[in-house]
């Protein structure tokens, strides 16, 4: 069981190079990569608290080897990462396990448990990370299924829900512990447009209603411009970032050509 | 009046307080160390008003249920108030909390309100005010059938399976003779890679074991025969039983337990990616393109492993009657060349054949048979093996009253 105080959470601040502004991610020289090469290098940027904040990027820039490195999945051959004043760490050697309440990640396939329910899914970090008792775990599992619009699904597994669906059960259980930030990899992956719209509005209410910081790894521009208040953008040549901003002024007033055909799906660059 | 304190509540609240209890002004330590205050007020004659503080988090979700639980069921008649002006701290159990209260509190017949919610919390508390289910067990597992019900579903499934079986080998052997009426068809080179897998990949183990499997008979053998010394008929008893039971039987579990579970689980988790759809709607046909070069595979891998059994036992068994009977290599093999006829060795040849078919076949099925995900894979591929076990028993029952009863060779 991990020791969690709320009240020192929220007190806690990010390091010195990342004070001035309330920061709840703080990206730091970092560079990653796999066996096969560097895939990222000397990356910097900084997550505002309560925003919503894009990684984007066209396939193979390192959208999700970012993402992972930021929730600890892979190590970083060099540089920082840290989250809520914390210094993110590799999850196999389990020194993270302070920040793992402090985040929610919804993965592209939404990687529910397919042996579980929709409910069970959404318990497991309660049974993980608390000493709550069934009846409570069960209403605040209600609650979240009430959130996500999946009430009258808590029976069903995973296969038995359609895409946008199993989704937003992914959601609910990314959303348990209440985290502080939440990580969606490509969330729009596999989604007819409206559902991708419902997610998107979803995302914001989440947002809005609760504070939650949301970052977000796409590739769906219109998903991006409704969503984002800020956004990076990854470069597979360069290995780094090539623009940061507001994502709708980065769309109309970027001079940078790869930034110009990226939100004009051009093949100009 | 007195007011009922919890954790260090600040002097100087407003409002008349009810005198619950006789705890006036005092703090509970185990309260105070969870970080919330509870504290309650008669604000009419029908009506109470609990004001509640501190931090509500999962951490102490359960002690604060139980306190506002006691506190509402103290006075049953009247309505609640719930002031959360003085919350520092509130998550989602917090809501789950309220809301049980709250039902607890119909079920008295009583109303409940919330009032003064802090801003930052508002976005949680929303949450409160959509209608949310009681809890109806729905993280217990579901209660199973009656035993009457399971016993008929689990004869239907029985017959369902046979059928499916039956169907499956159908297909199959079709698929076979038309692959091998036109041999350029067969993926050749695919074939030789399963071959690899399922043959020299096993040569290590399958050695091992039958060495293994051939001393420890001879020892027990030895064990017996040397009261009567009849030591020379270790070998009688070694080669026969290697060679037309052991060194067959052992090779098709090891395979069984390799590349009939290896082939559930990669056919299964191509079922559940949608490849072998993607086969369908590419024109190949799942069964010729998947299946009979995996069943052609095994059925020449088994016979020829089955021979380096045969070997690896009766040289195990000659090592150990060498060692323990003072049984020299020779005399050994000399007994075994008397006793051991070639047909012999076919009937366990043969044997491994129709077990190679059997194992490709079963594991197979068993992967087109994955319906939904990894759980589903795990499935087939343990079913794969038990029924493999199984199948490979009775058709070694069968060969053992065929070759028994049947002309001799």
């Amino acid at each position: 069981m991990i020791e969690h105080d709320p009240q020192k959470e929220a007190e806690t601040q990010m390091p010195e190079a990342s004070a001035p502004t309330e920061l709840i991610a703080s990206v730091r020289n970092l560079t990653v990569g796999y066996a096969s090469g560097i895939i990222l290098q000397d990356v910097s940027f900084d997550v505002p608290r309560g925003s919503v904040f894009g990684i984007l990027g066209r396939s193979g820039c390192g959208k999700t080897t970012l993402f992972k490195a930021m929730i600890g999945l892979i190590e970083p051959y060099e540089g920082e990462i840290f989250v809520d004043g914390e210094k993110v760490e590799p999850l196999a050697e389990g020194k993270s396990e302070s920040i793992l309440r402090k985040i929610g990640v919804l993965f592209q396939s939404g990687a529910l448990f397919s042996s579980m329910t929709v409910a069970e899914n959404v318990a497991l970090p309660f049974r993980q990370y608390t000493d709550l008792n069934e009846t409570i775990i069960e209403q605040i599992v209600l609650l979240k299924l009430s959130e996500v619009g999946l009430l009258g699904k808590e029976r069903l597994l995973p296969s038995e829900l359609s895409g946008g669906m199993q989704k937003r059960a992914a959601l609910a259980r990314a959303m348990a512990l209440d985290p502080k930030i939440l990580f969606f990899d490509e969330p729009s992956t596999g989604l007819d447009p409206v559902t991708s719209a419902e997610l998107d509005r979803t995302i914001l209410r989440i947002n809005e209603t609760l504070g939650t910081t949301i970052i977000i790894v796409t590739h769906e521009l219109a998903s991006v411009l409704d969503v984002a208040d800020r956004v990076i953008m990854l470069d597979g040549d360069e290995k780094t970032i090539i623009a940061e901003g507001d994502p709708r002024h980065l769309r109309d007033a970027s001079t940078d050509p790869r930034v110009q055909a990226f939100f004009r799906r051009s093949l100009s660059a | 009046m007195a007011g009922r304190i919890f954790g260090p509540w600040r002097p100087g609240q407003t409002g008349a307080t009810s005198d619950l209890t006789d705890t006036d002004g005092v703090v509970t330590p185990s309260r105070e160390s969870c970080g919330f205050r509870v504290r309650v007020e008669d604000k009419h004659f029908d009506e109470i008003c609990v004001h509640l503080g501190g931090k509500i988090f999962m951490g102490n979700a359960e002690a604060v249920l139980q306190e506002l639980l006691r506190t509402i069921r103290n006075q049953p008649m009247k309505n609640v108030e719930i002031n959360l002006q003085e919350v520092e701290y509130i998550d989602s159990s917090g809501v789950a909390i309220l809301v049980a209260v709250s039902r607890a509190s119909q079920s008295l017949n009583n109303r409940l309100s919330i009032t003064n919610v802090p801003d930052k919390f508002k976005g949680f508390l929303h949450l409160f005010e959509e209608p949310a289910p009681a809890p109806s067990g729905v993280l217990r597992p579901p209660q199973g059938p009656n035993l009457l019900v399971q016993i008929g579903d689990g004869c239907t499934a029985l017959y369902n399976n046979a059928l499916d079986i039956l169907a499956f080998i159908g297909a199959a052997m079709e698929a076979l003779v038309r692959d091998l009426s036109r041999p350029r068809k067969l993926k050749w080179d695919g074939l030789w890679k399963l071959i690899e897998r399922a043959g020299s990949d096993a040569v290590p183990i399958v050695t091992i074991l039958s060495f293994l499997m051939g001393a420890i008979l001879a020892f027990q053998a030895a064990v017996q025969l040397r009261k009567f010394g009849a030591n020379i008929f270790v070998a009688d008893l070694v080669s026969v039983s290697i060679c037309l039971e052991m060194g067959p039987l052992l090779t098709a579990l090891i395979v069984a337990g390799r590349s009939g579970a290896g082939y559930a689980a990669h056919i299964g988790t191509m079922q559940v990616n949608q490849e072998v759809d993607a086969l369908k709607v590419m024109g190949f046909d799942p069964i010729r393109y998947l299946v009979s070069p995996r069943i052609l595979a095994v059925a020449l891998s088994l016979p020829c492993l089955t021979v380096i059994a045969d070997l690896s036992g009766v040289v195990g068994g000659a090592l150990v009657a060498w060692f323990s009977l003072d049984l020299t290599p020779t005399a050994y093999f000399n007994q075994v060349h008397k006793v051991l006829e070639v047909s012999d060795v076919l009937k366990g040849l043969t044997k491994s054949l129709v077990f190679g078919i059997e194992i490709a076949l079963i594991g197979c099925l068993r992967g087109f048979q994955v319906r939904g995900g990894a759980e589903s894979v795990g499935t087939a591929t343990t079913s794969a093996v038990v029924t493999s076990i199984f199948i490979l028993t009775v058709t070694d029952a069968v060969f053992a009253v065929l070759f028994y009863y049947g002309p001799r060779l």
